[in-house]
């Protein structure tokens, strides 16, 4: 069990960032947001959040390894896959406008 | 007197095994013996041949759309019929026949795949079935009689809600496909917990057949994406029916919410078809090139990495919707991310032909066609993925176009290459008659001539779902080309299936094996017997066939475990999750009627609302709730067995003596769908407490501290009571004192929910009323669901089915009862919270 969590959570942990960004972006642009918060600050905070937990879960699989070599090598590769997403999925954090 | 030689004693030996084995595994051989079959291997074909069925159906759709757009102003069909076709040539496609399709194949080749003799739970499949067959039949009967939605295959609110599609049209496709997907999930809570648990002996995750793993992958999808869409369809049945307004903007509802539910399944459905025709590539691939699938590893994490991504894409649907630019963005570069997995499959297969001698015969064509085909769809996809351009192509036919390159390229090609690779092992037959090669030399070009032309004529901006248009816009060479094409590709298609038919009843018996292949589903006897193996294979590699050629004699003369058939029952290995250890010998149930009745049951639950007939409904809801008890009720015995000999000096306990039997590891993969199809219900909430115009609501509303306290002592309750129970149980005590505390922590709740309604009566009011209800009906739904399950228990309890060792019932209901209070607190606090703080 503890190896079928390994091979999942780290991507998993990606749709979780994705999806929070996207929702936190969705709540910059709704009336409920202080007016004199400043969305981009907040969103590329969410950005380095996110880059810090794929970081993370790509240390745990590295330094908890598996027994097995193969569900060792496809975590790592899985967790790298993540961390990549996640830089890559999120950057348009960077430079799109936020509510237009 | 001659003594036996020493060759034919152990062939002697296999068919006494064989017979008897035979007997014990049999399906009743008269007519009702289709009725009460579960074995997987009746189970698939009857699902093979209703979905090829659909696909029929399906087809002659896709002929009559061609047929009215093949010219200008055409009078062939009125522009309301044709709604019905286009929305019904999606559906039947989509739900009626994809999903099922590799549903079947995967219950016809899992259980050799991994070396098992059955799927984990065959009753659940028979019940799959039969309630596939049931709601698909009344979504075709309501089609015939002019019934049929016609809002498109997604459905969008406004257009199919009560006020713009009355009638029972959208009711079908909401109700009809809702019952579909039940029989989704079912199925796929059998497949993983088959995937993770019944394999031959030694199958670690990293010997597993790579089809197992996409399989594993795909359905985990389908436990993930459909609940979205179930609650999707629930708002909208709802608020057509009772005028709950999740999608009436005046009311505070708001119509993307359907776009956003709809697509968080809409998008996976895509992998979710795709993934097992990838599958299916994966495996035939190597064989035909005679080699192994080069980098298992980089595929199986590619598989897995598409899942997960796919879930992160639905927003590139709703590109015109007016979201802002940033969430588009992030939509965007999901969406071309995708095609970094996509890629290494495919170099997979390209370095695996490279590496290896293929030879050419039909399945093997057939992969050729697909590379050809996806390659393109994948790359028009890529297109369709930058927002600028999708702007301009949205909803014209170089959509339509695209989505028949990857569904029929990427799904039906490798499909039909599974069929002819498999059927030597499905049927017992090698192909003798070749109309196969004629039908796939029809099918090929003719598709591509006929799928280019749509997308040209997308991109001089012809609209799809529109019945027709005028001569001077330009389209008519093009439309006349695809159409005529079209009926060609028909023909290829109707000649594969009468090639395959034919050969599957008349063709020339062949031998085991034919392709040389070295994964465990070829080592039985073909056709595959209804028990599948003699002995459960013990194996060290990933190609067992190829390691030890001598492994189907072994096998056949039950010198692998479970080698012996004097228990008289149908016995198999549970194995551990990860390295495949023997762990566990599974009792398997017999033929039995039930599934059928039940699902005779669900489906009219699911379709007597569309007359009208609640208390029908009502009723048949009851019925489901009496018979599932019954069928749970057969499980299990009233005394220890203690450890079996399961063969090679191996003791093992019976699964219902251990605490995690498979119905546990059932009841968490369909809590993981509960809990997705919760979470999407929050999502709601969110999404229109964040967008919907008219919201915040008039009021809302406030809690009362009784409730709060009910709600708080029944938790915990609801959360020790199950506990104790367990405790006792194992401890050979009295259950029921703890039992009953349950019970009343589950009532408690089940106030604690009600009293959220009587707060606020009315959830026709707005949208936030209506989602209070649902927040309460969740919290009712599932205790109720608890509180009969404790019941059970202490029935169970008092009827001798449960001991210390037999306690898998009791943590079973103590996993439901969990879910109960965190879904429910959760759900009451969504409730209650922003009254505490508004
Ligand atoms: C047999 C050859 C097929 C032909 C000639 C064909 C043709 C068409 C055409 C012309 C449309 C567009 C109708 C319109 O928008 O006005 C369409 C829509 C569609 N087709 Fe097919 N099709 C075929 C097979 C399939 C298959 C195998 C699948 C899925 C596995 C499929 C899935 C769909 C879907 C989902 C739509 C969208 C329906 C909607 O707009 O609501 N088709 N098809
Ligand atoms: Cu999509």
């Amino acid at each position: 069990m503890i190896d079928i969590l390994r091979l999942s959570l780290p991507i998993t942990v990606w749709l979780a960032g994705f999806s929070a960004v996207y929702a936190l972006q969705g709540l910059s642009c709704s009336r409920h947001w202080p007016a004199d918060l400043d969305a981009r600050q907040v969103l590329l905070a969410a950005y380095a959040v996110a880059i810090v937990l794929q970081l993370i879960a790509l240390l745990a699989v590295l330094y908890a390894p598996s027994k097995a070599r193969f569900v060792q090598t496809t975590a790592t590769v899985l967790a790298a896959t993540a961390l990549g997403a996640a830089v890559w999925t999120l950057m348009p954090v960077l430079a799109t406008s936020v509510c237009l | 007197m001659t003594l036996p030689s020493p060759a034919s004693q152990p062939r002697g030996k296999a068919l006494r095994l064989h017979l008897a084995l035979a007997r014990i595994w049999a399906s009743d051989q008269r007519i009702r013996g289709w009725f009460t079959s579960s074995n997987n291997n009746d189970i698939g074909s009857l699902f093979l041949i209703v979905a090829t069925s659909f696909f029929v159906i399906g087809g002659i759709l896709a002929m009559l759309i061609r047929a009215q757009l093949a010219t200008p102003d055409s009078a062939f069909m009125e522009p309301q019929v044709y709604n019905q076709i286009f929305t019904m040539h999606g559906t039947v496609m989509m739900f009626l026949f994809a999903i099922p399709f590799f549903e079947a194949m995967s219950m016809l080749l899992l259980p050799g795949m991994l070396g098992t003799r059955d799927m984990a739970f065959p009753r659940l499949g028979a019940y799959g079935l039969w309630v596939y067959i049931f709601g698909g039949s009344a979504v075709i009967i309501a089609m015939l009689m002019g019934l049929a939605p016609d809002g498109g295959w997604f459905m969008y609110p406004p257009l199919s809600s009560a006020a713009f599609s009355p009638g029972i049209g959208a009711d079908v496709w909401l109700l009809g496909i809702t019952s579909i997907e039940v029989s989704a999930i079912a199925t796929a809570i059998e497949v993983i917990v088959t995937v993770l648990r019944y394999r031959a002996a030694g199958m670690s995750l990293s010997r597993m057949p790579i089809f197992a793993w996409y399989i594993l992958v795909v359905s985990v999808m389908i436990l993930t994406a459909f609940p979205p869409m179930i609650l999707g369809s629930l708002l909208l049945e709802v608020e057509r029916a009772l005028n709950w307004p999740f999608f009436q903007v005046e009311n505070g509802g708001d119509p993307l919410l359907w776009q956003h539910l709809f697509w968080l399944f809409g998008h996976p459905e895509v992998y979710i078809i795709f993934l097992p025709a990838a599958g299916m590539i994966a495996t035939i691939l190597p064989v035909m090139a005679r080699t192994n699938l080069l980098g298992y590893g980089w595929v199986v994490a590619a598989a897995v990495s598409l899942a997960v991504l796919s879930f992160g894409l639905w927003v590139h649907h709703m590109f015109t919707t007016g979201i802002p630019h940033m969430g588009l963005a992030f939509f965007s570069a999901a969406s071309t991310l995708v095609a970094v997995p996509t890629s290494v499959m495919i170099f997979s297969w390209i370095g695996t032909l490279w590496k290896g001698r293929a030879r050419m015969g039909l399945p093997m064509l057939w992969i050729m066609g697909f590379f050809a085909t996806f390659v393109i769809g994948g790359l028009t996809g890529v297109m369709l993925a930058v927002v600028p351009f999708n702007w301009q192509v949205h909803d014209t036919h170089f959509v339509v176009a695209h989505l028949h390159y990857v569904l029929i390229g990427g799904y039906v090609f490798p499909m039909i290459a599974a069929i002819y690779y498999f059927m030597p092992l499905l049927t017992g037959r090698t192909r003798f008659f070749k109309l196969g090669e004629v039908a796939f030399w029809l099918v090929v070009p003719s598709f591509h001539i006929t799928f280019l032309s749509v997308h040209m004529a997308g991109l001089l901006g012809q609209r799809r779902r529109t019945w027709t248009y005028d001569a001077d816009q330009g389209w008519t060479a093009l439309n006349l080309v695809a159409s005529i094409a079209s009926f060609v590709m028909a023909i290829g298609f109707a000649l594969t299936i009468l090639d395959v038919a034919v050969n599957a009843f008349v063709a020339v018996r062949g031998r085991r094996n034919p392709w040389g292949a070295g994964t465990l589903e070829w080592a039985g006897a073909i056709p595959s017997p209804a028990y599948g193996f003699a002995s459960i294979p013990i194996v060290q590699g990933r190609y067992p066939l190829h390691d030890d050629p001598d492994l189907a004699l072994h096998i056949a003369r039950g010198e692998g475990y479970l080698g012996d058939a004097s228990r008289i029952r149908r016995e198999t290995l549970i194995v551990s999750t990860a390295r495949g250890e023997p762990l566990q010998v599974v009792v398997l149930p017999g033929n039995s009627v039930l599934p059928f009745l039940l699902a005779v049951v669900t489906s009219t639950s699911f379709l007597a609302p569309l007359f009208d007939a609640y208390i029908v409904a009502g009723l048949a809801l009851v019925a489901v709730v009496a018979l599932a008890l019954v069928w749970a009720w057969g499980l299990g015995g009233r005394v220890d067995e203690g450890h079996v000999d399961a063969g090679h000096g191996a003791m093992l306990p019976l699964a219902s003596e251990c605490r995690d039997p498979p119905g546990w590891w059932g009841s968490v993969f369909l809590l993981l769908a509960d809990g997705v199809h919760f979470g999407s219900l929050l999502f709601g909430y969110a999404f229109l407490w964040t967008v919907a115009p008219n919201w915040p609501p008039h009021s809302y509303l406030q809690p009362q501290l009784w409730a709060v306290i009910v709600a708080l002592t029944g938790a915990l309750a609801l959360t020790a009571g199950p506990r104790l129970a367990v405790r006792a149980i194992a401890k050979g005590g009295t259950a029921w004192p703890a039992i009953t505390l349950g019970i009343v922590g589950s009532l408690a709740l089940a106030i604690a929910a009600a009293s959220v309604m009587l707060d606020r009566p009315g959830p026709a009011r707005h949208a936030y009323d209506a989602t209070l209800w649902l927040l309460a009906g969740h919290v009712g739904l599932h205790t109720i669901l608890s509180a009969i399950m404790l019941c059970y228990l202490a029935a169970r309890v008092a009827a001798g089915y449960a001991s210390p060792a037999r306690i898998g019932e009791a943590g079973i209901v103590k996993l439901w009862a969990d879910f109960t209070v965190a879904t429910g607190l959760v759900a009451l606090a969504a409730a209650w919270l922003p009254g505490a703080f508004a």
